[in-house]
């Protein structure tokens, strides 16, 4: 028998964040609520995360939260929904505004907002704005658990990597701008003149370090962070989950477990009345579950059925909780 | 009265021009070169942080707009200086 979700989170008591990852539409967004859910109910305070623009986190709860900042929907459990574009937009102004004060200007110079408004259409942006949100999230530490449901796979990996190389660039500058600044120090010595102790820009770079270096230790280290794929059992959901798998070993990633979403009952298949068409659902579903035993069998940690209403709202959650954390081998063990 | 603070007006020039004088004699050359490092220095910075102003992007464009109030009195001259074309003078700098 494979550990449970159950067992495999009482195993790893400093956990941090957990992150759902996978193929869109196969239920991120059902798990990762579901997993707060049952957190909050059990005394902890929860945020569940999202920047999918696609708004899932309000579907799924049922509460329009899309760009409306951290809202509490039960006693411990927060969510919220990044609006990426409505966040830069945001942030454009208070760039623009901090110039303006800084320099006493009462117009930005053409040539600077001309590369505010280029910098901020760049498709990088948008990635990296919604990536420091997280990490900014994660930094002010208000939460005892972060639930980030990371939007279809690539994207959800890629943070990491970006983390590491923006840290290297970030060492890279903080050295340059170090040693500027012993060069001005030194010619004030030199001539007698004031020494400038503070640097405005080596403050700012290194407040963004910490902010990152923090998120990349706790996404990395696997006593902070677990990792989830959920699949469902079909041919091109287990092949895209083996891909996953040996790209988190390339990047140093250890995948925690996979949950199997979305299968029907095999106990379905004793039953006269069912319908030809349901009965070859489940005959294929189960030959992919065989799939799966085979070769993700270890990863496995809870198998969660094909419900007979789409999974929304409280009630529901609280039913896919059920499943995932109290009998994940119901429907079929490991 | 207004004798001796003549007086001390004159020695204080004097003992300025004997200052400048030594730090001419001992220093500039020193100090010149460390200014053209720190200028060097303070380009590779700029190219890293706003590279994208010329057509490098380096650094996420999200940090780059964060860094660019504190930026902005070096941009003109870091662009004339990376721009500019270079002839056999500079050497002589």
């Amino acid at each position: 028998m494979a550990v449970s979700l159950k067992e495999f989170l009482d195993n790893h008591p400093k956990l941090k964040v957990i992150v759902y990852a996978g193929k869109g539409g196969l239920g991120k967004t059902t798990a990762s609520a579901a997993t707060a859910y049952w957190y909050a109910k059990n005394g902890k305070k929860v945020l569940c995360f999202s920047t999918d623009p696609q708004a899932s986190l309000t579907d799924i709860f049922e509460r329009d939260l899309f760009g409306k900042g951290e809202q509490e929907l039960q006693p411990n459990l927060f969510a919220v929904e990044i609006d990426g574009d409505k966040r830069i937009a945001e942030f454009q102004e208070h760039v623009r505004n901090q110039i303006k004060e800084m320099y006493k200007l009462d117009k930005l110079p053409e040539e600077i907002d001309e590369y505010i408004k280029t910098a901020s259409s760049e498709p990088a942006m948008y990635e990296s704005a919604t990536y420091d949100a997280m990490a900014e999230l994660l930094a002010e530490g208000k939460y005892d658990l972060y639930i980030f449901d990371m939007p279809p796979f690539g994207h959800g990996v890629r943070m990491i990597s970006m983390a590491t190389i923006l840290d290297a660039w970030i060492d890279k500058m903080e050295e340059a701008r170090r040693k500027a600044a012993e060069l001005k120090e030194a010619e004030a010595v030199i001539r007698g003149g004031e020494i400038e102790r503070r640097d405005a820009i080596l403050e700012e770079l290194r407040a963004i370090r910490a902010k990152l270096d923090l998120f990349r230790e706790t996404l990395t280290n696997p006593e902070t962070t677990a990792f989830f794929m959920v699949l469902i059992p079909e041919k091109m959901a287990i092949l895209d989950t083996k891909r996953a798998l040996e790209m988190f070993e390339k990047m140093g990633i250890t995948l925690s477990g996979v949950i199997v979403n979305q299968v029907y009952p095999p106990s379905l298949l004793e039953r006269d009345d069912l319908s030809e068409f349901l009965r070859n659902r489940i005959q294929m579903q189960q030959e992919y579950m065989k799939e799966i035993k085979k070769e993700l069998g270890k990863y496995v940690r809870a198998i969660v059925p094909m419900f007979d209403r789409e999974p929304k709202g409280f009630e529901m959650i609280a039913k896919v909780a059920e499943y995932l954390f109290e009998k994940p081998w119901e429907i079929g063990g490991i | 009265m207004p004798d001796k603070k003549e007086e001390k007006g004159v020695l204080k020039e004097a003992k300025r021009a004997l200052k400048e004088t030594f730090y001419g004699m001992a220093s500039h050359v020193v100090v010149r070169q460390m200014l053209k490092q720190r200028m060097l220095m303070e380009n590779l910075f700029m190219l890293i942080t706003l590279g994208d102003m010329l057509g490098l992007p380096i650094l996420p464009p999200y940090y780059s707009l964060k860094l660019l109030p504190y930026a902005l009195p070096n941009i003109k001259s870091w662009k004339r200086q990376l721009l500019q074309e270079k002839d056999v003078t500079d050497m002589l700098y």
